[in-house]
């Protein structure tokens, strides 16, 4: 394809920035209809308690209040519904237990929702929230998914013995079993994958407004994909036609995933703005956040693999708890499974069997969060393989490049059923080791001794899954002032989508990216859409996109054939202008929209991509860090990455993606660390007790790509949004591993690697 | 916190925002923040915690950085407030906000306000002499979507840029 100005490739400055930069972005908060009321919500300060609402008659009369809700007054609402159920190994289905809109008769987590207060003021309705009156019977709470399961545990739903939400199967148990009884030699390891909070830093947000002489509803609201919502909230929660729900999402600051489910928050909303006859925004504050939306991550993972005398894999065997929390949330059942599908990485193992079960305890439900089961899966397998090195005495890079899935094997189907199209993850391996200095790296050991610090070097090399599943159908018309408009349904969270597309189009039409109008959130001008999530907007978005320009290209070329008096075949399209090639006879897009020929079907173009399968990212990433023995503080010096992201449609918004996950996964392997008291209140709730990475704690990165194009779209795309955060936990723990190991003989740690952690492992060892 | 507040009484002052003076009147417990936002519909300022520990919300209050959700309406009174809307000088970018889109320092764009109210104070205050300077005194500005080291990238070209015209 020939490179265009603002076309696929280029590092192109975004569309978006002008607007942000300036305070002019349009987030939901910022929206604020004439004579909107407030909403805030009353929640539960128990992990878990039977209630009655005794009296709400004060709180009813209080300045300002429109209106109260418990659960006996929003009884028509349905319940928000799981959409993941798995099946138990023993072929039954997994029971689905409620999760209604608001609590009734028991609470089963702290922040579990129980009234509602509209006022004309959210300071008024916060007042009269204090003013209800509840009846609390505390009862005994669980938190910790190993005392779920433990015998006598309290129960947090019936439906569910031993607090077992599922427990499923994969991979052949007795194959499994026979390998690892031949095995010269097995490893294990058990590795905490820490819960996390999202924080993005725009917290939830939604406004419903109500239409009586329509009968439709609107809601605005800080989301992830704007039909998805509609679908499940006109048919299963308000109960209405699609067609009278209208769902509108704006600027997001941030979603990672957990913008996408269905929260409480939203029909709750729209049934007060029906009541009321106004419009009715909440919006979460920054506890309500750490207390109302769903939490990350929290897995307990035994692994273990069996090995020959020459250290190949022979079999992993693995056992995943995956804390759902006390509902179950939109996905919430399926994030430990897909983890499981990755379990081999990009190792080749014949033989596998993973048990998964799901456990409820009384704490925040748990769903996907940027990379949602498969940073589990490749922190369990890299943990695993650089402690696989260390017991059979061979260097990490030789143990991996033994075991590695070979390109000449590509395609290769894992024992986990996938298929990897292509990947050269040995070629990435050593090329990101070398940009590294990781064969120099003895060498920096002693000038970090001289300072009193101890120096580690680690890596890992990871493989994921994204782009999966439903495909996206879109537009690109020509408007009548030459200007081109693009309607799509995935739903930009920052990541700057509407950029990318616009240079996908600008390569097929060639126009600047001024002239190009990328339409998404809103379900009454979009007719579908699956929204940003799995990393999938832009290889099958982006891809869609590419199919719809070309096809728009060939209408154009054929309604300025008729003018030219050409064949189709001999224009061009160049400087917005089609043109007979190698001539000065052309005519501009605004002049072919206004030709008699020129219909409305003929100025548009419209297609879908759906992936015949998932594309595979994957690469090595290399962290080299520093800890003070004496003060247990790590300090990363060097983090490089070599990713195989199949091509580079922007290369300044990749590095900003893979930039952005690696820091999250800095995060949550250094600092971030979500404790629950034993009776289940939250500790830490607020950024003083929860501890984000700041600008003080991420390095420089080094980034490259060592780009092997998918055979699964046609630009040869694999996601990008979830990778970074999938390679640094293990990367970053590694290198933690390895100082410690190193100076120590420390060979386990888990994250979050904090100083008081690393400390206390360090006086351990000493002493 | 006065006495009046439950009761309904309203303080009247004069806030000067972005140039133009403003007489109101209204509850003493309104934050600076939710002056901006809801009154004067200046929705440039974010609320990213309203306790303090983002910095989503920074402005300059009388030329200094300061958390609006952290400061009362009442206490700006007879001050100058200057938000995201008014650091341009009309269709000119302020050189920090230039260098901001130059550097990629953003995502989603919404500690993005607060973090160049931030870098332009930090520059001013002297505090960009070095990457690790940078680091640290942009350190209560957090960005979820970790566009950190771009932000260095950043003051680091803004300061450079602002140190030359100057």
């Amino acid at each position: 394809m020939k490179p265009m100005k603002f076309g696929i490739g280029q590092a192109v400055k975004r569309v978006e920035d002008a607007r942000l930069i300036t305070g002019h972005g349009q987030y939901t908060a910022d929206y604020l209809p004439t004579g909107t009321l407030a909403a805030v919500f009353l929640r539960s300060p128990h992990a878990h308690a039977r209630f009655t609402v005794s009296d709400t008659s004060a709180a009813k009369s209080m300045p300002g209040v429109r209106l109260i809700a418990t659960a006996a007054d929003v009884a028509h609402l349905g319940d928000l519904p799981c959409v993941a159920a798995l099946g138990n190994s023993d072929g039954s289905k997994m029971p689905l237990p409620p999760y209604p809109v608001l609590a009734k008769d028991e609470v089963l987590h702290v922040g579990d929702a129980v009234a509602m207060v509209v006022a004309e003021t959210e300071a008024q309705a916060r007042e009269a929230a204090d003013a209800i009156e509840i009846d609390w019977e505390p009862l005994a709470a669980v938190i910790e998914m190993t005392d779920a399961i433990a015998p006598g545990a309290a129960s947090v739903w019936r439906q569910a013995a031993g607090n077992i939400a599922y427990d499923a199967h994969m991979g052949d148990k007795a194959k499994t079993d026979a390998a690892f009884s031949k095995a010269a030699q097995v490893v294990s390891l058990q590795v905490v994958n820490n819960r996390l909070i999202a924080n993005y830093m725009e917290p939830r947000a939604a406004i419903g407004e109500y239409d009586a002489a329509s009968g439709r509803y609107t809601l605005t609201v800080a989301s992830q994909g704007v039909h998805g919502l509609r679908d499940i909230l006109s048919k299963q929660i308000l109960k209405v036609p699609p067609e009278n729900l209208r769902v509108v999402t704006p600027d997001v600051g941030g979603g990672f995933g957990t913008k996408a489910f269905m929260y409480r928050e939203y029909p709750l909303v729209l049934d007060a703005a029906r009541q009321v006859g106004a419009p009715v925004r909440w919006v979460s504050d920054r506890s309500e956040h750490f207390i109302g939306d769903a939490q990350g991550r929290d897995n307990l993972t035994t692994a273990e693999m069996a090995l020959d005398k020459n250290g190949r894999f022979l079999a992993m065997r693995v056992d995943i708890l995956g804390n759902l929390g006390a509902y179950l949330s939109q996905f919430a059942p399926y994030i430990p499974w897909l983890g499981a599908t990755m379990a081999t990485g990009t190792y080749d193992i014949p033989v596998l069997h993973a048990r998964v079960r799901g456990i409820y305890t009384h704490t925040l439900p748990v769903d996907a969060y940027r990379g949602a089961g498969r940073p589990e899966a490749a922190y369990v397998l890299e943990r695993l393989v650089d402690q696989c090195a260390r017991q059979i005495g061979m260097p990490r890079e030789e143990l991996r490049a033994k075991n590695f899935v070979k390109s000449t094997q590509m395609p290769y189907k894992t024992i986990t059923d996938r298929t990897y199209d292509v990947g050269d993850f040995e070629g990435a391996m050593r090329k990101s080791l070398a940009n590294a200095g990781y064969f120099d790296f003895d060498r920096r050991i002693d000038e970090s001794k001289r300072r009193g610090k101890v120096r580690g070097i680690g890596f890992a090399s990871y493989i994921e899954c994204t782009a999966w599943g439903d495909g996206e159908e879109g537009s690109v018309k020509l408007e009548p002032d030459g200007t081109f408009t693009v309607l799509i349904g995935t739903q930009s969270n920052g990541q700057g989508h509407a950029t990318a597309y616009a240079q996908v189009v600008s390569q097929h039409l060639d126009v600047p990216l001024e002239r190009i109008r990328v339409i998404q959130g809103d379900s009454d001008r979009i007719p579908t859409g699956h929204g940003t999530g799995g990393s999938r907007s832009i290889p099958i978005g982006a891809a869609m996109l590419a199919r719809a320009s070309e096809k728009l290209s060939v209408q154009l070329k054929e309604l300025a054939a008729d003018k030219l008096e050409a064949a189709a075949a001999d224009l061009e399209i160049a400087d917005g202008r089609v043109r007979i090639a190698g001539t000065d006879r052309s005519i501009s897009f605004e002049e072919i929209a206004k030709l008699p020929g020129a219909t409305p079907e003929k100025l548009k173009a419209v297609d879908e991509f759906v992936p015949p399968t998932a594309t595979y990212p994957n690469g090595t990433h290399v962290c080299e860090l520093e800890i003070d023995p004496d003060t247990g503080v790590t300090e990363i010096l060097r983090y490089g990455v070599c990713d195989d992201f199949g091509f580079t449609l922007n290369p300044l918004l990749l590095a900003g993606q893979v930039h952005g996950g690696v820091a999250q996964g800095i995060g949550q392997a250094l600092y971030e660390r979500t404790v629950y008291s034993e009776d289940g209140q939250l500790l830490t709730a607020s950024f003083m007790d929860y501890c984000m990475p700041r600008a003080a704690d991420i390095p420089e990165f080094h980034f490259e790509t060592c780009n092997v194009p998918s055979t699964t779209n046609p630009l040869g795309l694999k996601g990008a949004g979830e990778a970074g955060s999938i390679a640094a936990c293990p990367t970053v723990m590694n290198a933690v591993v390895d100082a410690l190991h190193r100076a120590y003989g420390i060979d386990h740690i888990d994250m979050p690697a904090t100083p008081s952690r690393v400390f206390a492992a360090v006086q351990q060892a000493r002493h | 916190m006065p006495d009046g507040s439950r009761s309904g009484a309203e303080y009247s002052l004069r806030i000067r925002v972005n140039g133009t003076d403003h007489a109101v009147s209204l509850d003493p417990r309104v934050t600076l923040l939710d002056f901006l936002r809801e009154r004067l519909h200046l929705t440039g300022t974010k609320k990213g915690c309203n306790f303090g520990e983002c910095g989503a919300c920074t402005l300059h209050l009388d030329g200094r950085r300061v958390n609006a959700c952290m400061v009362l309406a009442v206490q700006a009174d007879g001050r100058e407030v200057t938000t995201i809307e008014g650091l341009a000088e009309a269709d000119r970018l302020h050189p920090v906000q230039q260098a901001f889109i130059d550097a990629d320092g953003f995502q989603c764009g919404f500690c993005t306000p607060g973090q160049v109210m931030s870098a332009v104070a930090c520059i001013a205050e002297g505090h960009a002499g070095s990457d690790a300077e940078i680091r640290e005194w942009m350190s209560g500005n957090l960005c979820r979507c970790s566009a950190y080291p771009q932000i260095v990238d950043a003051v680091r070209a803004a300061a450079a840029a602002m140190a030359g015209k100057g």
